[in-house]
């Protein structure tokens, strides 16, 4: 198995022609701009955060400064007390010095985790509420990649290299400021090391990104084989594929191993560039100061002081240069994340008044997944009585999902309208149809946390009681009393594993609690076994009680006890009535029915 | 090293503890670690004389104005800075090959160890078996390179003594017993701190945590209205992280602060200390500087020295959970009689291939069940906990089973596993798919014959795969098939299952998660090429299209067999079966 035609070809792997968007990701100018209006809307803190670090740095310099001039005292022979007035000095700028890092550290975090907690709550918020037509075209991938990495990304940025670059840069500024300060000449001598450590950093950042990526790339890939051959281990068992398995894990594991190594035997390279950058700024401190006090322009005390700035300054840039990396990723973070806060937000027009009522009903509906390609649905016009259950019913493919999407508000179909209450949906704005269209669809979610914040969360206001008089509805009150801790047991990602078909059935029971005018069911029983598909099926049916109801039957029972069923073919309705007349019509229905029922 | 070389797995036994792992690490590597640990040294000795350098051309040159003083002192710290980049570089990367080497031997073993057919009883869940192969392979072997660098910060460490008494032997002592019980004092606070960030990376990570649940469940948020809802959860969250966060960045700045202050502290002393003795004509210059220099810079090596620890502390836990895997009992532990392939696909007896008699496993209490060549026999069950048993049974993964099951006349725990895995195919009901393409999928034996794939494909009712795709077979499929629809992952494990065309196939509720129209194609196309290839099927399932293709089917109810017969009769004749089956 080759590495070639194991690789997922992400951009074909959908079949929409268009391909799926992205989402925006912000030019330079504008990442800026977002960071600033954060550290803006604190500038009590941002002021704070930038004075204390300065100050901190600058206390910084008076040790070496206090040591070259102690030399000199010691050359001119000057009594104890100039020496103990040095040392004091010292420990006079450490204290202070401590305390001002100290709190410049704090504050730069403070100001910092602010901004980023703001930003990653503005980022939410707009995910969130990215308007159904945009999300219908995302990547979901993309989405967990902005609040999931990139924010962990910035976060470990500011977080363990925030304050610790800012001080660095504030300690380098100010060092340089303080050579120059002994003797501009001196100052002129440690910049000689600047063009070289540009070089080195210049030489090494285009060269290490691609392998970065590919490392990145190489260390997914190899988690990917690992993960699919340890999931599908029984599978990979059964079909003796235990070396092919181990070949592939192998494979990509030495690939990203020596990728791994190039990456590093680059970073060794730019070590000694690095190295070679502070031979050059040390040895040109030392030669000009030597000059310079055979001249007598300056003292020994100074050039001591200068070349001790200089050693002083081999941490904080290395610092720098080896975490530019870091910062540079967090860069890019960032401006996927400001590319989100940028979205339009979604207009909702906000019809001040409700649906009169909660018939339903589809005219003219059409629509394609993206233009030129075949039409999903084809002109669909349909009706539901107010409490009416009605039933979809066709082969895969027959647009019996995408007309439940477009009913429940999830699509905006390409022409046609769709009336709730007499209100068409577009007018009556997103809000207002979340608040009256419920749509329980193929996928299943269990939020992670308690029962009861999953159940909640189709009506935030419900009590325990009503809670549980949702479940009892739908007979899932026996299941959840069976949970470890009831409605407390925590469920989902790392809590209790829920069934497919528990979880379809919790859902079932936040219709129940959510209560709405129209609810709409999607294949809600595929996954489960006949036993549990017909619970489910009790469960929908006591669940929509009363309700007006579009459901997609996949299975035949469901149709049976609908009060009507629309047969779909192609995008369109082919057949419409009653289950026992449309037996008796012995057309399209009739044929899947007795295949069904064999 | 090649793909090949990294498998050879060591033929000797796995180590039983975290110490024989970590002594077996340092042993397969003892000649790149001792030649890293050696240039590391050498690299830690230049950077102690670097201070000395600087010191010396203050004192030589500098001070004195001699131009031949100067070019000697540039040209030694010239070639002192050539040699410590070269150690450097290749003690670095000596130590880095060595973890990297040992990382990746480490997760091959811990895959082999997964992936053994014997399998394994360690407990771990997939996730962590990742987590060890992942991050515990890596942490464990930097156990290797933690002893280079360690012996570098010691060597560092040793020539910073070596040259302060040299100068001055009191405050020498005195740099050498200060420092060290400063950095000690420092670190009451650090413990207190290490927590703080603990508390506030775990609250960090589940606002992390709500973030993607809350997105990956969007569409279904948006279908209950819930969205806003939502977002004020994760403010709430994401809050709570801040306050954590600005919490321990507090904390950090009291540590930061007080590391700072006490460095510079301590320098004060020192340069007090030696300025006075300067005074006294008891250090030059150049020594003043070189003492301060160094007491500066051995904090560095003594810091390095508590990284190392660190190092130690978290390789020797990786290497405890690397032990739980590596050393974990089989789950199964199979005979070693052999059934010759012919002799499972061509028997001219009349044996049946597969007979249970009063199997017992779990809830199967005493079942009787007999499949022949060429046979399609259902069984429903109306326990989805008789159905695991059954395809635990028949997996040979029931290592305490009751009763006799035989294969080709051999009792199943006499049967080693590669028979047992060649004559009987269990594909089940949660579906594995694996990243690569449909036919990479689908091909699971030597033969890799296309007209075979299409056959099996076709009787699985999934040609749509292929001829709806500009890659035909090579179209690529996602990890765990993603990129498919359920029933397209069901149709395409039923095609690998078909085409891998096993003496006895057993399939549990294939066709759970497609339409009725192509499950009645399945269940036709499913019975017509097992017929013609002469195999034996087991079909698990209630679906009425499967079970009115079998030849009979058996009513597994309560752990036993309660009925038999052909679905036609027992939909006549047994009110439980058509209650269990029609729909």
């Amino acid at each position: 198995m080759s590495t070639d035609t194991t690789r997922p070809a992400d951009s074909r792997a959908e079949g929409a022609p268009a391909g799926p968007d992205l989402l925006p990701t912000a030019g330079a100018r504008r990442t800026w701009g977002v960071l600033g209006e954060g550290l803006r809307s604190i500038p009590g803190s941002t002021a704070l955060a930038l004075l204390t670090v300065l100050a901190g740095s600058a206390a910084g310099l008076v040790a070496p400064w206090a040591l070259g001039t102690m030399v000199d005292d010691i050359s001119s022979g000057a009594g104890p007390e100039a020496i103990l007035r040095s040392a004091l000095l010292i420990a006079g700028a450490a204290l202070v010095g401590g305390i001002l890092v100290g709190l410049g550290a704090w504050q730069v975090s403070r100001v910092g985790e602010t901004v980023l907690a703001r930003l990653r709550e503005r980022v939410m918020e707009r995910i969130l509420h990215m308007p159904a037509a945009r999300l219908e075209r995302v990547r979901i991938g993309d989405l967990l990649s902005r609040v999931g990495d990139d924010v962990a990304v910035v976060t470990t940025a500011i977080a363990r290299n925030g304050p610790e670059v800012v001080t660095a840069l504030a300690t380098v500024v100010l060092t340089t400021a303080g050579m120059t300060a002994l003797d501009w000449r001196l100052g002129l001598a440690g910049l000689a090391a600047l063009p070289f450590y540009t070089w080195a950093v210049r030489w090494y950042m285009p060269r290490s990104a691609p392998y970065y990526a590919r490392e990145r790339v190489a260390m997914g890939e190899r988690s990917h084989a690992l993960m699919g051959a340890l999931r599908g281990r029984d599978t990979v068992r059964a079909y003796r594929l235990e070396d092919v398995h181990e070949e592939c894990i192998a494979e990509r594991s030495l690939t990203a191993m020596n990728l791994t190594l190039d990456v590093f035997r680059l970073f060794t390279r730019l070590g000694a560039r690095m190295n070679g950058s502070e031979l050059v700024g040390l040895g040109a401190v030392l030669v000009v100061g030597f000059w310079l006090v055979r001249d007598d322009l300056v003292t020994v005390g100074m050039v001591t002081a200068a070349a001790l700035y200089f050693h002083r300054l081999f941490g904080p840039i290395g610092f720098l240069v080896m975490n530019f990396n870091d910062v540079q990723q967090a860069g890019a973070s960032l401006a996927r994340l400001a590319g989100v806060v940028d979205l339009p937000a979604a207009e909702d027009p906000g019809a001040q008044e409700g649906p009169a009522g909660s018939s339903l009903r589809v005219e003219e509906v059409a629509h394609a997944y993206a233009p030129g390609a075949p039409k999903a649905l084809d002109g669909v016009s349909l009706e539901v009585a107010p409490g009416e259950r009605v039933a979809l019913v066709g082969a895969s493919g027959a647009g019996k999902t995408t007309l439940a999407a477009v009913v429940a508000g999830l699509i905006t179909p390409a022409s046609g309208t769709v009336y709730l209450g007499g209100i068409p949906l577009d007018e009556l704005g997103e809000r207002r149809v979340r608040e009256h269209v419920f749509l329980v669809s193929q996928e299943t979610h269990v939020f992670s946390g308690t029962l009861l914040e999953d159940l909640r969360l189709a009506r935030s206001d419900a009590d325990r009681g009503e809670v549980e008089d949702a479940l009892e509805t739908v007979g899932a009150l026996d299941l959840v009393r069976s949970l470890p801790e009831g409605l407390d047991t925590v469920v989902g990602e790392g809590g209790h594993e829920l069934t497919a078909e528990q979880a379809q059935h919790l859902a079932l029971a936040r219709l129940a609690l959510a209560d709405p005018d129209l609810a709409v069911l999607d294949e809600a029983t595929a996954e489960a076994g006949s036993s549990g598909a017909r619970l489910l099926e009790e469960a929908a049916s006591a669940a929509t009680k009363g309700r007006t109801t579009l459901v997609v039957a996949h299975r035949l029972t469901q149709a049976r006890t609908a009060d009507r069923i629309v047969v779909m073919d192609q995008g369109r309705v082919v057949e419409e009535g009653p289950h026992d007349e449309l037996v008796a019509l012995d057309g399209r229905y009739a044929r899947l029915w007795r295949s069904w029922r064999r | 090293m090649t793909a090949a070389e990294g498998r050879t797995a060591p033929d000797e036994p796995p180590p039983t503890d975290a110490a024989a792992l970590r002594s077996r690490t340092l042993r397969r590597h003892r000649g790149p670690i001792a030649l890293g640990a050696f240039f590391l040294s050498l690299h830690q000795l230049c950077e102690v004389l670097v201070p000395v350098a600087i010191g010396l051309t203050i004192d030589l040159a500098v001070a004195t104005g001699d131009v031949v003083a100067l070019a000697w002192c540039v040209g030694g710290l010239a070639l002192l800075f050539t040699v410590l980049a070269l150690a450097y570089r290749t003690g670095a990367r000596l130590t880095l090959g060595v973890a990297e080497r040992e990382a990746h031997l480490l997760r091959l073993e811990s895959a082999h160890r997964v992936l053994h057919p014997h399998g394994e009883r360690s407990g771990l869940r997939s996730g962590e078996i990742l987590a060890v192969a992942t991050s515990d392979a890596d942490q464990a072997a930097s156990y290797a390179r933690a002893w280079a660098i360690g012996i570098g910060q010691v060597t560092a460490i040793v020539a910073t003594t070596v040259v302060l008494l040299s100068i001055d032997v009191p405050l020498g002592l005195g740099v050498l017993v200060g420092l060290p019980l400063m950095l000690l004092a420092l670190r009451f606070p650090a413990a207190r701190i290490t927590r703080r960030t603990e508390d506030k990376q775990a609250t960090a990570a589940r606002a992390a945590a709500v973030a993607t649940d809350l997105v990956g469940g969007l569409r279904v948020l948006m279908g209950i209205g819930a969205r806003r809802d939502a977002a004020l959860r994760y403010r709430e969250v994401s809050d709570r992280a801040l306050t954590a966060s600005v919490g321990a960045a507090a904390s950090n700045g009291v540590y930061t602060g007080l590391v700072t202050a006490a460095g510079a502290v301590f320098l004060a002393c020192v340069a007090g200390a030696s300025g006075w003795m300067a005074l006294q004509g008891r250090l030059t210059v150049g020594e003043l500087v070189i003492v301060v220099g160094l007491a500066q810079f051995l904090a560095e090596p003594i810091k390095g020295l508590g990284m190392v620890g660190q190092l130690f502390a978290i390789a020797k836990a990786s290497a405890r959970r690397m032990v739980r895997l590596l050393g974990a009992p089989d789950a199964v532990t199979p005979g070693d009689r052999v059934l010759p392939l012919s002799a499972a696909e061509e028997d001219p007896s009349d044996e049946p291939i597969l007979a249970l008699r009063g199997a017992g496993h779990r809830t199967l209490d005493d079942v009787d069940l007999t499949l022949r060549r060429g046979e399609l026999v259902g069984v429903l069950t109306t326990d989805p906990r008789d159905a695991e048993a059954l395809v635990d049974l028949l997996s040979g993964r029931a290592n305490e089973a009751r009763g006799a099951t035989t294969v080709g006349g051999i009792p199943i725990e006499e049967l080693d596993l590669a028979s047992l895995r060649r004559t009987v195919l269990v594909e089940e009901h949660g579906v594995s798919l694996f990243e690569g393409t449909l036919r990479s999928n689908l091909v699971t034996g030597p033969d890799h014959d296309e007209t075979r794939l299409m056959t099996a494909l076709e009787a699985a009712a999934a040609t749509e795969l292929v001829d709806g795709h500009p890659d035909g077979l090579d179209r690529p499929v996602r990890d765990r098939a993603t990129d498919l629809s359920g029933g397209q992952r069901q149709r395409v494990a039923l095609a690998r299952a078909l085409a891998a065309d096993p003496p006895v196939l057993v399939l549990h509720d294939p066709t759970t998660a497609v339409d009725a129209v192509t499950e009645e194609a399945i269940a036709q196309g499913v019975a017509t090429l097992r017929a013609a290839r002469g195999g034996a099927t087991l079909v698990i399932a209630s679906s009425p299209a499967l079970l009115a293709r079998a030849d009979r089917v058996l009513v597994l109810r309560e752990g036993r067999i309660h009925a038999e017969g052909t679905h036609t009769r027992l939909v006549e004749d047994d009110p439980h079966y058509r209650e269990a089956v029609l729909r």
